[in-house]
């Protein structure tokens, strides 16, 4: 069963906040099953993200234009995947993944979808975070998705670039008006990971667990997602700092439930 | 038939083990030697046990030009062991294309009690520092899956990766492990001033006279046994407008690090002039100088010097007696740090082929 555009709360107040914190920490069991990305095996939770700008899929090098009227098209968008949570609240079990990353690349699509193993009986909060958490930021090289073969590494200033949006807009006043958003940061006060958190929708205990999550991740949040960031202000972000914060919590705003499926 | 059943047991045991790790032999461990009275190092040596292997596939890494782009430049190229794997008489070091770096190359040794590297301290642990230089356009600006396909394509890598760590697989964190585990072997704490503190040695009267005068004068900075307290500290440099560098304000973004940089081991002084983030400084005459007349007093100056350090002509002379104390003989010429195949012909130190090839 498919349903569309179902209802969601988004978990807000500092309080539930907290108690998931709490639920994670008392109840976090290892994960027997492999995370994997692109492969579909035994009983698992399938995520996917499409990236889309203005509800379209996202083509790569195709003009759009944002809220301030500036046309612009992207050649690259990718963003890390990492802590992985799902809780059911019937009997207060947590599954965490603290140790997966994913790279979702808009230039590769099998990156698309990952597929979680999935031991809980019923999903009624999901949560993961976008970019890299800090500890991982200083524990020298890291490989698979965190491999900084994958250029999403800044080696001169150690940190990983959480997520990355480059392009071309007439607008940027820039060399060939290309903009480049590399943003990254994972120390107090310019820590650009962002949590994405889902209330999922209330279910009754006969029903079925949602096996299957399509995400919408829409590239023009970069924009005016929470911050109004115009490209002919801003045609790069390189560094941690107040930038590349308000990028962040633009990017926290892209996510959205395209759709679920039991 | 108990030695038997002991037998069999053993055996199965055996075989179960096998079965777990495979035909291979494993790396054999190597164990990081604290020189006595030293604090405890401060890299995880647990998340990177340094084996015999290992530190043999870091030094070929080291001495390896493919890491660069165009073949010529190793990390040797600019970290040469005569120099203390500094850049012998360089002010900057040369890098792809004729270009310059844009700091001083510093000396290589004692990095396992480091927290962060380069003279901005941007580089928060040992593993990554090497993919700083290699994708430098300045320096060895290659990017780092092609020097991983370059390793890949070489059968002698193969080997060594798979001796190293268990099986053939050639990626980023192989790659940069085996460089810290050679570069952490890189310890310098045989000089005369080592040799004077463990009772081996004694000073003499302008050596003994230099550290009195260090101990008053210098030793809040660089203090032993690193020689530096690893802090960052503006010490009255003018801003060259060429390079026009920050410092340490590049990496915090903090106004209040705005020119300051790392203070500098003294370890091996004599050898790793140019002195001062830039190389300015052609020699301790220069240094010297800087702190009894030089300082720029700015908003960041460290309180330390901001009033200058007096130094008579005097002082000055056994300082330099002091200095060339730390100077280690036995881990310049180690035959371990030499490039593989040289154990028995170490490169010779500067102006020493002028003295062996006398006719």
């Amino acid at each position: 069963m498919k349903t569309k555009n179902e209802p969601l709360v988004k978990l807000t107040t500092l309080k539930t906040r907290w108690f998931a914190l709490l639920c994670g920490l008392i109840c976090s069991v290892p994960c027997l099953g492999q995370l994997t990305q692109n492969r579909e095996t035994g009983n698992m939770l399938k995520l996917t993200f499409n990236n889309v700008v203005a509800g379209k899929p996202l083509a790569l090098r195709q003009d759009y234009t944002n809220s301030f009227g500036e046309t612009y098209s992207v050649i690259k968008f990718r963003y890390y995947i990492t802590q992985i949570q799902m809780i059911d609240s019937s009997n207060m079990s947590v599954q965490f993944f603290p140790d997966d990353y994913f790279l979702i690349d808009a230039g590769d699509s099998s990156t698309r979808t990952l597929n979680i193993p999935l031991s809980l009986k019923r999903l009624s909060y999901l949560s993961f975070l976008v970019g890299v958490d800090s500890v991982a930021n200083v524990s020298g090289t890291q490989q698979g998705a965190l491999d900084p073969a994958n250029g999403m590494f800044w080696a001169w200033n150690t940190g990983y670039v959480m997520a990355k949006l480059q392009g071309i807009s007439p607008a940027a006043k820039s060399p060939a008006h290309g903009f480049t958003f590399d943003v990254g940061g994972f120390k107090p006060g310019e820590n650009a990971a962002r949590k994405i958190e889902f209330v999922l929708n209330p279910t009754t205990k006969k029903s079925k667990a949602i096996h299957s999550i399509v995400f919408n991740v829409d590239v023009d949040k970069w924009f005016n997602g929470t911050h109004p960031i115009k490209l002919a202000e801003h045609p790069g972000c390189h560094e941690p700092g107040a930038l590349a914060m308000q990028l962040a919590d633009n990017y926290q705003t892209m996510f959205s439930i395209e759709s679920t499926a039991k | 038939m108990v030695t038997i059943c002991c037998l069999m047991v053993l055996l199965s045991g055996y075989l179960l083990c096998l079965s777990f790790t495979g035909p291979k032999a494993p790396a054999t461990p190597v164990t990081f030697v604290v020189p006595a009275g030293w604090p405890q190092p401060l890299y995880d040596f647990k998340q990177n046990p340094l084996t015999t292997q290992g530190i043999a596939l870091g030094r070929k890494l080291f001495y390896d030009g493919r890491l660069s782009k165009d073949g010529n430049f190793a990390c040797a190229a600019c970290h040469q062991q005569f120099a203390a794997f500094a850049t012998y008489d360089h002010n900057v070091s040369h890098g792809f294309n004729n270009s310059f770096t844009r700091r001083n190359a510093p000396g290589l040794f004692n990095l396992a009690w480091q927290k962060d590297f380069m003279w901005d301290g941007g580089i928060n642990h040992l593993d990554v520092q090497p993919l700083a230089p290699i994708t430098d356009t300045l320096e060895m600006a290659e990017n780092i899956d092609t020097v991983l396909n370059k390793l890949r394509a070489d059968t002698a890598y193969v080997r060594m990766f798979s001796a190293a760590f268990g099986d053939e697989k050639i990626n980023t964190l192989r790659m940069t492990k085996a460089l810290s585990q050679f570069m952490l072997t890189m310890v310098s704490a045989n000089s005369k001033y080592d040799r004077v503190m463990r009772g081996e040695d004694s000073f003499n009267l302008p050596q003994r006279l230099g550290y009195e005068i260090f101990q008053k004068k210098c030793v809040a900075c660089h203090a032993p046994p690193l020689f530096t307290d690893l802090t960052y500290r503006n010490t009255g440099l003018s801003v060259d407008p060429y390079l026009n560098d920050m410092g340490r304000m590049r990496i915090t973004r903090k106004p209040e690090d705005s020119l300051k940089f790392k203070v500098p081991s003294l370890r091996n002084v004599v050898l790793t002039f140019p002195y001062g983030h830039d190389g300015r400084f052609y020699n301790l005459m220069d240094v010297f100088e800087h702190y009894r007349g030089g300082v720029v007093a700015g908003s960041t100056t460290d309180a330390l010097v901001k009033n200058k350090i007096p130094l008579s002509n005097f002082e000055i002379g056994q300082l330099k007696a002091f200095m060339y104390t730390l100077t280690d003989s036995v881990f310049l010429k180690d035959p371990v740090f030499s490039p593989p195949g040289y154990e028995n012909r170490t490169p010779l130190a500067p102006g020493e082929h002028l003295h062996r090839y006398q006719y």
